[in-house]
Formats: C-alpha cells, structure tokens, sequence
C-alpha cells in the first residue's frame, strides 16, 4: 500500500507541476466559453444572415402585397417586374438573392411554392421563416375568400409563449430547463474529457516508461500491480484537482451567469425601456440561472472517478503492449467506441432524459457515466437507477484492474513485438 | 546467498529457463555468461522477482525471494532508462523511496553517492541533458543507493570511458570487499576474467558450465599459445592445413592458438622460428574465457542438433 502511496505522490506532483497542467488548468474554462461564443455567434448569424431580397413571381395576383407588407429588415420581398426568364438571370447575376414562385393553385389547397437560389436551400432557420410567412400569407387569403371577418384573423395571429419549468420532487424549481441543458452538457462533456484525455495521459506514461526501459527498474522496486495502481491513481487525482478548478470556475460562472448574459441583451428586442433593470431583462428573457442541488455534483464526480478509473485501467494495458504511441491505434479502436458511442448520444439524452434509450445506456458500465451524468443534471433520476449504475460500473472497473494488470505485467516487459488483441489475451492466462 | 533450484521458467510453448540451479555466495562475483537469447534476462527477471519461476524455487538467504528481497536488492538491468523530464536527484531520491528508504535517508544517500562520482552539479539537471555515460553513473548510483546486500549488474561498463569505467571498478570491489553477492552479466569475457570469481554459463535456457573461474580454466588444461611475432605470418596456414593448431586470433603481428591432439609447443615454435623474422613472446597458457565460452555453446549447439537427429 505504501508502495501505490509513493508511485502516486510521485506521479501527482511530477504532472501538476509541469507546463501542461497549468497550462490546461486555466485556460480550459477559456476555451469553453469560446466554444459556447462559437456557437451563440453561429446560431445568431445564421438568424440574421444580412438582409435578403427576394424576387416574387406571384401567378395568384394577391399574395405579393401581403409579402411584401411583411418585409422586415432580414427578408425584403418585391415585385421584379420582369418575365420569369429574366428573374432567373438576374438571380444569378447576383441582382436578387433568389426569387419565389406562388402558383395560381396555391389558393386552392394545392400545388407547392418555389424558392429558386444560387445557394440552394440555405439555413434552416431561413427556410422556416420563408415558408411560415408564405403559409400566413397564403392562410390569410384563403380565410378572407370564405369571408372570414378581420377579429378572427386578428385570433388567429395572436402568439402563446411557452415556459419550460423542471419539476422535481421538492416542487418544482426557478430553473429554466435551457440551462439545465448546458449543465447536463457540460458535465457529460467533461466525463468525456476526463475519461478521453486523462486515460491517453495513462497510457503515454507507460509508453514513456517502457520505451525508456525506466520499468525495469521500477518492477524490481514494486509489484507491477502497485506501479499501475499508483499511476492510474496519481494520475486521477491531477484530473480531479483540475476538474475541482474548472468546477469551481463554472459554479462561479453560473452564479453570474445573469449578469453575464444581460450584457448580451438588447433591452429594445424585448420591448423594454432602455434603463430596464438586470431582473427585469433576465424575466423578460426567460431565463433564470439553474438551481442546481449538491447531489449533482457528487455523482458527477462519483462517475467522473469511476469512469476514469475504468478507462484509464484499460488506457494503461494497451500502453503496456506496445512500443511506441502509433502503433497503440489498433488497440485503442475497441476500447474508445464505447466513449464515442455515448457522447454521440448526448443529444437524445438531454431531449428525453427518461426514454428507454437514455436509461439503458446510463446503466451499461462502458456506456454510462456520460448518460448517467446528463440524466442527473437535467431530470429527477430514481435513487435506485443512479446508485445501481454506479455498483455496476465500479463492479466492472474492478473486473478491468484485474485483466488489466495481468497484460500489464507481462507487456511493460516485452521489447520490440507489436502485441495483437490475441496476444493480450493470451498475456491473461500467464502464471 | 542467493540459491537457485532447478528454477524452470516457460513462454507459452517456450522453455526460457530449463531447471537451472546454482548458487551466488557473498563477497563473491559470480558471472552470468551465455549467447543472446539464452535465458539470462529471464533467470535474472526471477531473481529480482519481477517475474516468478513455473517450477523451482529462488532463495536467497534461504528464503523464497519476495516484496523483502526487492528492498535488499540492486538491479542495474541491460536496457537502461530513467525518466527523461525528472531532475537527477529526484529521481534518485523516487528510486531509493521504493526502496523503502525514508525521503530524508534517501536524500542523504543522494548526496553522498553523487559526490563519490564526482557529479554533485548533476543533481539539479533533467536527465535528457545528461551524456550517456552520465547517465550511466546516475543509473549505477540509482542501483546501490539503498545499500544492497544483493546486485545483479548486467553489462554495467557498457558506454563508459577508461576513466568512469576504472571508477566502477574500484566501486564493485569495494562492494564485493563487503561482503555483498554480486552478480555479474556481461558478454565482454575480458571484464569477465577481470572481475569473476564464480561462472555459470547458460545456453539455451540450461546451465552447460558452471564453477570457480580458475577451477573452470583449469579443467580447460594449458593448451593454449600466445605468440607475438615480426615478418611472414604464412607458418600459421601450414600449421593449421596439418591439424596441429587451431588459430583462434590473428591479426598481423600476433596470434592465439589452440593445439589440437596433444601437439607439443615446441613444434609450434620451431616452424615459427624457421619461418618469422623475430619472436617478441612465446608462452603457454590456460585458454580464454571467451574461448572457452564458443567452445562449450557450439559443443551444446551440436549436441541437441545431434540428439535431434537421433530422436528422428
């Protein structure tokens, strides 16, 4: 036990103090907050996209005007004045950005609108706004023709807003669930991280130490088992010191996440005054920062351990088998699907945290600490479920030390062969 | 003590190690000598119970060997490394940790080893900046730190100037002067000569000579010629078309040379005397141990190739 104690201090203190680390540790909440700017200028500019004007060759004689009357500052519509043959060219010299054709049947029920571009369909943000405002348009004269009187119409227009609440069994909270969603994607994505990078930090140590031949004497100091304990552990212990910093750092990020985001309204859009205050904006938005409860967190780093410890267990026997970082490829495959595979289903996940698909996954030990982690940030999962898949996945971490340890033993000492999966498990069956 | 009983280790189909048994004492140097491949790493491996034996048994003073033994125990393995990025005396004082020495000891020890090979400057530095016969000398220290009773030293001269090298000898003997059992793995049989008491040759994977070096010189018998010489070297063509001698080395102005079926020297000498310009030495010796080494691995190498024909 002493022995793991030293390999771990040792591991530990060697990799916090190094450039890396430091490095990763502050500039890591950087980089996420650049990747959500990323994303909230992609979806902003993909709602904007400059101003479009689009030409109308309008077969049904009256839904122009309505079109053009819902021109805004984005989507200006207008009448070319010009055969179809000519809007084509002038489309494509670049005069309109694209031309609509409404057919004559378009009033009855029948026959499709066509938006003709250089650039196809576009955003799909654009293609929902081109086609509602047509739909209304086209709604609009319909319902007139069968003489429908204007307050209907003005009934008809009239918008519901939708608030989304998380209920849980304390009654249901402040939160919006928008946030809860960039949580649950946060932590999953973290789980990823730490069982991706810090795992592939396992396995280039035993590279290292095996392609320097530092092992040898090593094992003739400690069990072979104790070496990989302590460096797995060692290990671990660095991402969990930097896991705590980025927690605390988002935890602070959260708590000022109100203010942070009412920079970035704009009081006019939501029909306030100028001089609104910061309550007023966030309200008027909808959003309240997520009231997250403690439980969260200790199973997210309940799984965040477990699923390190599993994949770094494995992370280290594929290390040990061979030579040099290239050749690990191979190995790697059928260990990393299983990671791949759960972060691919985050999304689902987070849309419907209770689905047959989300609990499944969240209960297979390779699969479930990112599924598992996103459920418990964003839903109310049953005690039972989380606590049975976390018995699971540290029953099965404790299966993998073992098949680990016994390919570790023998590969750490094999020089210069290129191991296949056969051969690894052949390793398992050596006395 | 270290003692060996018929100590059999295997590779899947592989025998690495064939019931080898021997014994090192203390303050003796006992030589590990066998071609490539022959199962030295793998009985070493045992011995510093890295790996552990399919039948047989390691002991050394007397019980198995085990965790206790590893801390009483220097390995200075063949394939040499320490961590690139770690400073020299960290990694000295990591090594001596797992050891079992206290980290203030270890320090201790750190700083006295470092002085005696005159590389006190070192212990601030990366290894990676370190030449190789530095890091050498960090890897012997990393080795005796913990004042071993027991140390296997495999090629421990490899890549060392006359000078460090004159410098490790003096260590080992001191060692050896305590009273602590060393073994000694090397292909170099001029070290081997130098430092040995003891050898036990090993060739495929199984002890095929084994015993007191002067012991096993002797058995050897002196029939073995030096000879220096000056002018026409062509006599030694004649003596070996006649089955006299066989040439061992030749270069242009000296030659080894084994005598065949009870040759007398002297004959050597007269055809040499007839034929050369000056003779500088004549003497008649035990033969070499490296000429010992290729006699007794080819015997063996023919003896199971015609075991084998037999069994077909």
């Amino acid at each position: 036990m002493s022995k793991i104690w030293i390999v771990l201090k040792n591991e530990f203190m060697r990799r916090v103090r190094s450039k890396w680390f430091i490095f990763t540790t502050l500039l890591g909440p950087l980089a996420l907050i650049a990747f959500f700017v990323v994303i909230g200028v992609v979806a902003v500019s993909a709602m904007e996209g400059g101003e479009r004007t689009i030409a109308v060759i309008d077969e049904t004689g009256v839904l122009l005007p309505e079109l053009e009357a819902s021109s805004d500052e984005q989507y200006r519509f207008v009448d070319p004045g010009l055969a179809p043959d000519s809007v084509r060219s002038a489309v494509l010299a670049g005069v309109y950005d694209g031309y609509l054709v409404l057919p004559a049947t378009l009033l009855d029920g029948e026959g499709e609108a066509v938006y003709y571009s250089a650039e196809g369909g576009g955003a799909s943000v654009f293609r929902s706004e081109i086609a509602q405002r047509v739909r209304s348009a086209v709604e609009k004269q319909r319902l007139l023709r069968r003489n429908v009187p204007p307050e209907v119409l003005d009934i008809l227009k009239e918008r519901v807003p939708i608030r989304m609440v998380k209920l849980t069994e304390e009654g249901e909270t402040a939160g919006d669930t928008g946030a809860y969603i960039v949580v649950g994607f946060i932590m999953g994505f973290l789980i990823y991280l730490a069982m991706l990078i810090y795992g592939s930090v396992v396995m280039q140590g035993v590279i290292e130490e095996k392609l320097s031949r530092v092992v040898e004497i090593i094992v003739s100091s400690v069990r072979p088992f104790q070496l990989l304990m302590g460096k797995v552990l060692g290990i671990g212990a660095m991402g969990l010191v930097q896991m705590l910093v980025w927690a605390a750092l988002i935890m602070a990020g959260t708590f000022f996440s109100g203010t942070i985001l009412s920079l970035f309204l704009d009081p006019e859009r939501l029909n306030l005054p100028s001089d609104a205050s910061q309550e007023e904006l966030l309200a008027a938005a909808r959003f309240t920062p997520p009231d997250l409860s403690p439980d969260v967190f200790i199973w997210f780093v309940l799984f965040f351990l477990a699923g390190y410890l599993l994949y770094a267990s494995l992370f280290a026997a594929i290390g040990s088998a061979v030579e040099q970082q290239q050749d690990a490829q191979g190995l790697l495959l059928p260990v990393m699907m299983p990671i791949i595979i759960s972060i691919i289903f985050i999304q689902p996940v987070i849309e419907a945290p209770n689905s047959t698909l989300a609990v499944l996954l969240s209960m297979i030990p390779f699969f479930s600490p990112i599924p598992m982690v996103v459920r418990v940030a964003v839903s109310d999962v049953p005690f039972w479920q989380v606590s049975l898949s976390f018995l699971l996945l540290a029953g099965t971490f404790v299966g993998a030390i073992w098949v680990s340890a016994r390919i570790y033993r023998v590969g750490i000492l094999m020089y210069g062969k290129k191991a296949s999966l056969k051969d690894l498990v052949r390793w398992i069956r050596y006395a | 003590m270290l003692t060996l009983e018929d100590v059999t280790k295997r590779y899947g189909d592989l025998v690495a190690v064939n019931r080898v048994s021997f014994t090192a004492r203390p303050g003796r140097i006992l030589g590990l000598l066998g071609p490539n491949g022959a199962g030295k790493t793998s009985t070493i491996r045992m011995i510093a119970y890295i790996t552990v034996p399919d039948e047989g048994r390691v002991l050394f003073d007397g019980k198995p060997v085990g965790p206790w033994s590893q801390e009483r125990m220097g390995y200075l393995p063949e394939e040499r490394g320490l961590y690139k990025k770690m400073k020299v005396g960290e990694q000295l004082v990591y090594l001596a940790e797992l050891k079992g020495l206290s980290r203030a000891d270890a320090r201790k020890r750190v700083r006295h080893w470092l002085d005696r090979f005159e590389a006190r400057d070192w212990a601030g530095k990366k290894t990676e900046e370190l030449s190789k016969g530095m890091q050498q000398k960090v890897q012997f220290i990393a080795t005796i730190l913990h004042d071993p009773a027991l140390l296997i030293l495999d090629e421990p001269f490899g890549g060392l100037d006359p000078i460090n090298a004159d410098l490790l000898n003096d260590v080992i003997m001191e060692l050896k002067g305590e009273g602590r059992t060393i073994l000694f793995a090397s292909h170099r049989m001029e070290q081997v000569e130098q430092l040995c008491d003891d050898i036990c040759l090993i060739s495929k994977g199984e002890i095929v000579l084994q015993g007191a070096l002067r012991e096993v010189k002797r058995q050897f018998g002196r029939n073995t010629i030096l000879l220096d010489f000056e002018g026409d070297d062509r006599f030694l063509d004649e003596l070996e078309a006649e089955g006299l001698v066989r040439v061992n080395v030749r270069s242009r102005s000296h030659a080894e040379l084994r005598l065949l079926d009870g040759t007398p020297p002297r004959l050597v000498l007269e055809k040499a005397m007839a034929r050369v310009r000056e003779i500088t030495r004549f003497e008649l010796v035990e033969p070499p141990m490296r000429e010992i080494f290729v006699t007794v691995v080819n015997r063996q190498t023919q003896g199971t190739e015609a075991a084998g024909a037999v069994a077909e």
